[in-house]
């Protein structure tokens, strides 16, 4: 099982980010640019998520696309441990303030996303039906790639001491990691399994093809207006992209609500809560644009990020892999071809019980953190929190391998099983 | 054959891997001589997986609804266009 290795380490990022705010308390949150809370948010993104999505994307382009990533055990073995450790490397950089580790990181970072970005991007050259899908995850890995280039150019100007503009390149990094990498995939992703895992209607194709193209020439709008200092087209840009945020959003909350089955399992309970943040990001954004001088408030600013992060993308990442880790254990039983009434269920993998105690857990963090933005003495407390919560998270995605494991064991004692299963299928 | 055998599975009110684990089940007792029917919304690229491995072979068409008419059968009643 290719992602496991992936989504095993993730969780570990997040008990990571928990105990540094833990570590550093009030500090933390005393600017949007303070050094831990730099640290914690990378830890969030370049570990946690890019971990997963990573991952993820090995598993989800065979089943969508319907062709294999060359190469992916390889991809598992090297570029995992080379992308966790240039985390880790970056997160030591920001908590150290040192630009050499960051410099050390980024190349990292552009070495395992290079090659990672050009296997996928190679994967998905065939034509399929699912040729929306196929742009989405296209776009998406390049956005990843702009962002780790603007963060190399961070990088290198802290590392040359050339500090002069810096802002507008940690906007334009920002921008094209939230909007191009993790809201474009977040949102294409959205399209395919929300009708599927949720019985929702289909999203509409109208909706579809407009939200890649406002996407798109938003992005480029933001991206000009950086270049030639054109401040019109960049917030052009940034309405465009909030507006669409808050649509899909919207439209993610009226499809859910018109579901053909009323299961209200942790998946979907976890995208509920991410689409009511993005909900709430993309009104606070446009609040910030009409008046700018919120964002020089540092419990705006940082609200803002924990809306994005912690409300968003974490949720709805760790609502997927309550889906497909138990659906990989699962599977792969089934490929070992044996009868059908050896092959326990999936829903008998992870207990909906474990999932909901952890999702609660999940939002008792959020709330926490939030609460920390006034009430400083609630910030370690918040980081605690988190901590368990991923503690949990890990134990719980665990526990499914360990169930995996048992049964396949005790296959291999009563019925003879396939043992051409490759590493990689 | 097995009364318990079916013929027809409509997998678009499930959630996965409902539709899957019923079609397995009915594969387990499909006669040479017999179809399965399945319906979904979406296209079963893990059950392809298997049914290639497990020597059927399938017909796939897809309505203006969205839906996903896949016909299986044992591989010595070929039908697979």
């Amino acid at each position: 099982m290719v992602p496991l290795r992936f989504f095993l380490t993730a969780p570990w990022f997040g008990v990571l980010a928990g105990l540094l705010l833990v570590w550093s308390g009030e500090d933390a949150f005393s600017s949007r640019w303070s050094l831990p809370l730099l640290a914690i948010t990378h830890l969030l993104t370049t570990g946690f998520m890019l971990q997963v999505i990573c991952g993820a994307l090995l598993q989800f382009i065979p089943v969508v696309i319907g062709s294999k990533v060359p190469y992916s055990p390889w991809l598992s073995i090297f570029i995992q441990p080379l992308l966790a450790l240039s985390a880790l490397v970056l997160t030591g950089g920001f908590a150290a303030g040192s630009p050499r580790l960051l410099v050390i990181a980024a190349s990292g970072f552009v070495l395992g996303i290079g090659i990672f970005a050009g296997v996928v991007i190679l994967a998905l050259w065939p034509r399929c039906q699912a040729r929306l899908i196929q742009w989405v995850v296209r776009c998406s890995l390049i956005s990843l790639v702009v962002t780790i280039m603007f963060g190399t150019m961070l990088a290198a100007s802290l590392f040359r001491g050339t500090h002069a503009a810096l802002n507008p390149l940690i906007s334009i990094h920002l921008i094209w990691g939230l909007a191009g990498w993790a809201l474009l995939l977040l949102v294409g992703v959205s399209w395919y399994v929300i009708p599927m895992f949720q019985l929702t209607p289909a999203y509409p194709v109208w909706f579809k093809q407009g939200f890649l193209g406002i996407s798109l020439v938003a992005l480029g709008c933001v991206s000009f207006g950086w270049a030639a200092h054109a401040t019109a087209w960049t917030a052009g840009g940034e309405s465009a992209l909030l507006i669409i945020a808050a649509l899909h959003a919207l439209l993610t909350l009226w499809l859910q609500a018109r579901r053909r089955r009323k299961i209200n399992d942790s998946t979907l309970l976890f995208f509920r809560f991410a689409m009511v943040c993005l909900l709430t990001f993309a009104l606070a954004g446009i609040l910030a644009m009409r008046f700018p001088a919120l964002m020089d408030r540092p419990d705006f600013a940082i609200g803002m990020g924990m809306l994005a992060l912690v409300g968003v993308f974490t949720s709805v990442i760790i609502g997927m892999l309550y889906k497909i880790l138990p659906f990989l254990g699962w599977l792969h039983l089934r490929l070992l071809n044996a009868p059908i009434s050896e092959v326990p269920n999936m829903k008998g993998m992870l207990a909906e019980t474990a999932m909901r105690r952890q999702l609660h857990l999940h939002l008792i963090a959020f709330a926490l953190l939030f609460a920390g933005l006034w009430l400083p003495w609630l910030v370690r407390p918040a980081g605690l929190m988190l901590a368990i919560s991923y503690t949990l998270l890990s134990w719980n995605l665990v526990s499914v391998m360990r169930y995996y494991k048992a049964f396949r064991n005790r296959l291999k004692e009563t019925i003879p099983i396939r043992t051409d299963i490759k590493h990689g299928e | 054959m097995s009364k318990a055998c079916v013929h027809l599975i409509d997998g678009r009110n499930m959630t996965p891997p409902e539709p899957l684990e019923r079609t397995l089940q009915a594969l387990a007792c499909l006669s040479a001589e017999f179809e399965l029917t399945l319906l979904l919304y979406c296209r079963p690229q893990p059950l392809f997986d298997i049914l290639q491995q497990s020597g059927y072979v399938w017909t796939e068409s897809i309505a203006s609804d969205g839906t996903h008419t896949i016909v299986i059968r044992h591989h010595s009643h070929e039908c697979r266009g």
